[in-house]
C-alpha cells in the first residue's frame, strides 16, 4: 500500500466570520458584540466572483468561493487534489425560502434554484466547477463536528498517498429563523453568540512552499468515557508538550465543563479559547482551527484567546480539543513548521 | 496486489421499496418484483407520482425498533436502525465490540419529513421543539448509532444521491489506513415533501414507472430506505472467524466539474470515478461482469452515463441494469442500497433486471432485460452519482473467488 509519511503543511487558512473578514486584524482588534444572533461581516466579493455569478449564489456560496479562491491564491495551488467541505446546515437560506413557500403557499410554483442551493455539498461542487477540478470531492455534515470530519477525511486521503494537496473548508450561514431553532434545539445556549462563520485552509504534503504550521494528526470520537478521552489525548501528544490547548470554551457552563478535564490531563498548560470573539455555529471549529495556525505562524497566542488573558510565546504547537454538545470530540495537533523535534 | 488492499464485506442489512430485510429484497430481485407503487405514506398533494416507498408507517418502524411512541425520531432515522440491525446481525457483530468501531452514514434530507411537517410549531409555538434537533444530517445518523450502541466514532457524508457510496469509501479508507477494524457504512433517507416538490420543480420526475435507459424515459421515481455493510480488516474477520459476504476490491470519486444538478455531455466525472475504482481495484474493464447502474431514468444521466461506460468498456460494455426501476431513486441511501444489491447478485449468481425497458435509446447502452439465473458473476462494478456532479463507483467482488 502506498503511504505517506511527509509532513502535513497547512499552506493557508482564511475566514469570513462576525470579525474582520479574510483578516486577521482581530488577533490584536477585536470586535466585540452583545447581540445573541450576528451575521458575519462579508468582504466586497468583486475580487472572487462576477456580478452576475454572485446574484445566483447565496449568501453562503459567496463565502465558499472567496475563502476558497483566497486560500489557493494565497497557498500558490490552483488545482487542489481533493476538496472536502463541512456544513451543519448547509444553505439555510435557500432551504428556509423553499422549505416556507412550500409550508404556507402549498406545494406549486416552488423555485428549482432554492432546492438547488439547499443541497449540502453544493458549496464542495460549486468550488469543483470553478476551479475545474475533477478530483476528490466530499462533504460532511455533522453538527459542530462537520470541519473536523472533513480534516479527517483530507487527513487520511493524504497518509493513503492518494492526494498530494487538499482544500478543506467548513462553512455556515444563519437566518433569524434558524437563529432561532439553534437556540431552540439547544445547539446555542445561553452566553453564546449564535453567528456565522466560513474558513477554507490549504493542505499540501512534502511541499516547500512557506507554510503557517504542520497537521500531525486527527481524531474523530463518539461519547468516550474519561479515559478513552485521556488515552486519545496521550496517543495525539505522543510524549510531546503543546503551549496550549485551543478549547471551544464558550461563556457557557454546561459548555465549559467539558474541557475541565484538561487540567488534569495538562497541568500548566495556557488554555486558550475562541468562542467568545467568533461566535457558535456549526462551522466554528473550523475558526478554532484557522487560529491556532495563525499562532504558530506568527510565534505568538495572542491575549485575546487565553482563558487567562495572557499572551504568551508560541513555539511548541497546539492542541485543539473540539467537545461537540457533550458526545462527539475531535483532537487535532499542529506544530510549528520549524522547531520540530 | 488488489486482495491485499481490498476491504472485507462481512456483513449487510437493508430496508426498501422492494422489501424489509435482505432475503425479501432478493426474493423480489429474482422475481422481478417492482416496488414502485402510487403515494400511500407521504403527505403530499402531489399524488400523480408513483415512488417506491418502504411499505411501513413510522408508527409500524417504531415497533419493530422497540422505540416509545412520542420520542422525536424521524422516518430517516428509523429506516437506518432497522438496516443497521440487520448489518450488525448478520456480521455476528455483538453490542459490547462497537466501542471499536466506526460509523458512517449518508443522508441529506436528514430530518426534514419530520421539519416540513412541524415547520410552523417551530417557529409560531414551542410544541414540537424537540423534533427542531432531529433537523440536521448528523442528528439522523447519531440517532442510528445510538440505537445500536456506542460506536468508536460517528460522521455523516451529505453529497445527495452519493452519500452512502462515499460513506462506503471513507469506511473503506479508515480500514486501510489502520484507522479501525471495523467499520459499519451506507445511508439512509425517507421521501419528502421537500425533495419530491425539489425534483419537480426541477421537471425530472416521471409521471409513470420509471424507465431507465430507454428511448422513451421521462424521468426518475423517488424511493425511500436505507441499508449498510460491515467493513472489515481481513485480520479481524479471521480473529472473529466471520466469512466475507463479499469484497471492496476498489472505489473511486471523482467530480464532473460541469453543472450543479446536470451531468457533462460526455460523463467526464462517472468516466473518471469508474477508472479510478478499476484501477484501485487492479482490474481491467474486462475483468467486469455487471455493472449497477447510477440510471436515473432521466434523459441527461442516462445519456452522460452510457457515455462514460461506453469510454470505458468500449463495444464490448457488460451488462448493465439500473434497480431504481424496482427500488425507485433512494438518493442519499442508493449507494449502499444498490451495493448491497451487488452483494446478493454476487452470492446468488444473477443479474438484476433493468425494469420497464423497451426501446433502445440513440447512443445509449441496451441494459439486461433476462435474470441470468446460475450465472456466475465474479467482479461488479456500483455506480452512484449526486448532484454538483459528485460521481462515485465501488468494485465489488466474490468473497469466494479470492484465495
Amino acid at each position: 500500500m502506498s503511504s505517506s509519511s511527509e509532513s502535513i503543511k497547512i499552506l493557508s487558512a482564511k475566514q469570513i466570520s462576525i470579525q474582520k473578514p479574510l483578516s486577521e486584524e482581530w488577533m490584536d482588534a477585536p470586535e466585540r458584540y452583545t447581540d445573541d444572533f450576528v451575521r458575519a461581516v462579508d468582504p466586497d466579493f468583486k475580487q472572487f466572483i462576477s456580478a452576475g455569478d454572485a446574484r445566483r449564489m447565496g449568501r453562503l456560496l459567496k463565502r465558499a468561493l472567496a475563502t476558497s479562491l483566497s486560500a489557493l491564491q494565497e497557498g500558490g495551488v490552483m488545482n487542489p487534489d481533493a476538496i472536502i467541505t463541512g456544513t451543519g446546515f448547509g444553505s439555510v437560506e435557500n432551504t428556509e425560502l423553499f422549505l416556507d413557500a412550500m409550508v404556507r403557499e402549498g406545494e406549486h410554483m416552488l423555485k428549482p434554484t432554492q432546492f438547488m442551493q439547499s443541497t449540502h455539498n453544493t458549496a464542495s461542487s460549486l468550488i469543483g466547477i470553478h476551479t475545474h477540478c475533477h478530483g476528490y470531492n466530499s462533504t460532511y455534515s455533522q453538527k459542530g463536528l462537520s470541519f473536523d470530519s472533513a480534516l479527517y477525511d483530507a487527513w487520511l486521503q493524504f497518509r493513503l498517498g492518494k492526494i498530494g494537496t487538499a482544500l478543506v473548508g467548513s462553512h455556515d450561514e444563519m437566518s433569524p429563523v434558524f437563529a432561532g431553532f439553534m437556540r431552540k434545539a439547544g445547539h446555542v445556549r445561553e452566553g453564546e453568540i449564535c453567528s456565522e462563520a466560513a474558513v477554507s485552509v490549504l493542505l499540501a504534503s512534502g511541499a516547500d512552499a512557506p507554510a503557517l504550521c504542520t497537521l500531525e494528526g486527527v481524531k474523530l470520537l463518539n461519547r468516550p468515557d474519561e479515559t478513552e478521552l485521556k488515552a486519545a489525548i496521550a496517543d495525539m501528544l505522543g510524549g510531546s508538550m503543546p503551549d496550549a490547548v485551543m478549547t471551544g470554551m464558550s461563556g457557557n457552563a454546561d459548555n465549559d465543563s467539558r474541557y475541565s478535564i484538561l487540567g488534569d490531563i495538562l497541568p500548566g498548560v495556557a488554555l486558550l479559547r475562541y468562542k467568545h470573539l467568533f461566535g457558535v455555529n456549526f462551522s466554528s471549529s473550523a475558526i478554532g482551527f484557522y487560529a491556532a495556525a495563525y499562532c504558530l505562524a506568527k510565534g505568538v497566542i495572542p491575549a485575546v484567546l487565553a482563558v487567562d488573558g495572557k499572551a504568551r510565546e508560541c513555539s511548541k504547537g497546539i492542541l485543539l480539543v473540539n467537545a461537540v454538545e457533550g458526545r462527539h470530540y475531535s483532537i487535532i495537533y499542529l506544530k510549528p513548521v520549524c522547531g520540530k523535534v | 496486489m488488489a486482495q491485499e488492499r481490498s476491504v472485507l464485506i462481512t456483513g449487510c442489512g437493508i430496508i426498501s421499496a422492494i422489501g424489509l430485510d435482505c432475503s425479501q429484497v432478493l426474493e423480489s430481485l429474482l422475481a422481478n418484483r417492482t416496488g414502485i407503487a402510487p403515494l400511500k405514506y407521504l403527505r403530499t398533494e402531489h399524488t400523480e407520482f408513483p415512488v417506491g416507498e418502504v411499505k411501513l408507517t413510522d408508527e409500524e418502524m417504531e415497533r419493530i425498533m422497540g422505540i416509545e411512541p412520542g420520542t422525536p425520531v424521524t422516518r430517516t432515522a428509523l429506516m437506518g436502525m432497522i438496516a443497521l440491525k440487520e448489518a450488525l446481525a448478520d456480521a455476528k457483530l455483538d453490542k459490547n465490540v462497537l466501542r471499536q468501531v466506526g460509523f458512517v452514514s449518508g443522508t441529506t434530507v436528514g430530518g426534514m419529513d419530520k421539519s416540513e411537517r412541524y415547520y410552523l410549531d417551530f417557529i409560531e409555538n414551542d410544541t414540537r421543539n424537540e423534533y427542531i434537533g432531529t433537523h440536521d444530517c448528523g442528528s439522523c445518523s447519531e440517532m442510528i448509532a445510538d440505537s445500536a450502541g456506542r460506536f468508536k466514532s460517528v460522521t455523516t457524508i451529505s453529497t445527495a444521491c452519493s452519500s452512502a457510496a462515499n460513506a462506503i469509501e471513507l469506511g473503506a479508507d479508515m480500514i486501510r489506513a489502520g484507522e479501525a477494524d471495523i467499520v459499519v457504512a451506507g445511508g439512509s433517507e425517507c421521501i419528502t415533501k421537500f425533495h419530491l416538490n425539489g425534483f419537480n420543480s426541477l421537471m425530472i420526475l416521471d409521471h409513470n414507472q420509471c424507465r431507465p435507459f430507454d428511448a422513451e424515459r421521462a424521468g426518475l421515481n423517488l424511493g425511500e430506505g436505507a441499508a449498510f455493510v460491515v467493513l472489515e480488516s481481513r485480520e479481524s474477520a479471521l480473529r472473529r472467524c466471520v466469512a466475507p459476504v463479499a469484497l471492496l476490491s476498489g472505489y473511486g470519486n471523482a467530480c464532473d466539474a460541469f453543472h450543479q444538478t446536470a451531468s457533462s455531455p460526455d460523463g467526464e466525472g462517472a468516466y473518471l470515478a469508474m477508472s479510478k475504482a478499476l484501477a484501485d481495484a487492479g482490474l481491467q474493464p474486462s475483468d467486469i461482469d455487471y455493472i449497477n447502474a447510477h440510471g436515473t431514468g432521466t434523459p441527461n444521466n442516462d445519456l452522460s452515463e452510457s457515455q462514460a461506460m461506453k469510454r470505458i468498456f468500449g463495444s464490448i460494455v457488460p451488462p448493465v441494469s439500473s434497480t431504481k426501476s424496482l427500488t425507485g431513486h433512494t438518493t442519499s441511501a442508493s449507494g449502499a442500497i444498490e451495493t448491497v444489491i451487488c452483494i446478493l447478485a454476487l452470492k446468488n449468481g444473477f443479474v438484476p433486471v433493468n425494469y420497464g425497458w423497451e426501446h433502445p435509446m440513440e447512443d445509449g447502452i441496451v441494459p439486461n432485460m433476462d435474470l441470468h439465473p446460475n450465472g456466475a458473476l465474479k467482479n461488479v462494478l456500483c455506480n452512484s452519482f449526486g448532484f454538483g456532479g459528485n460521481d462515485s463507483s465501488l468494485v465489488l467482488t466474490l468473497a469466494d473467488s479470492v484465495k
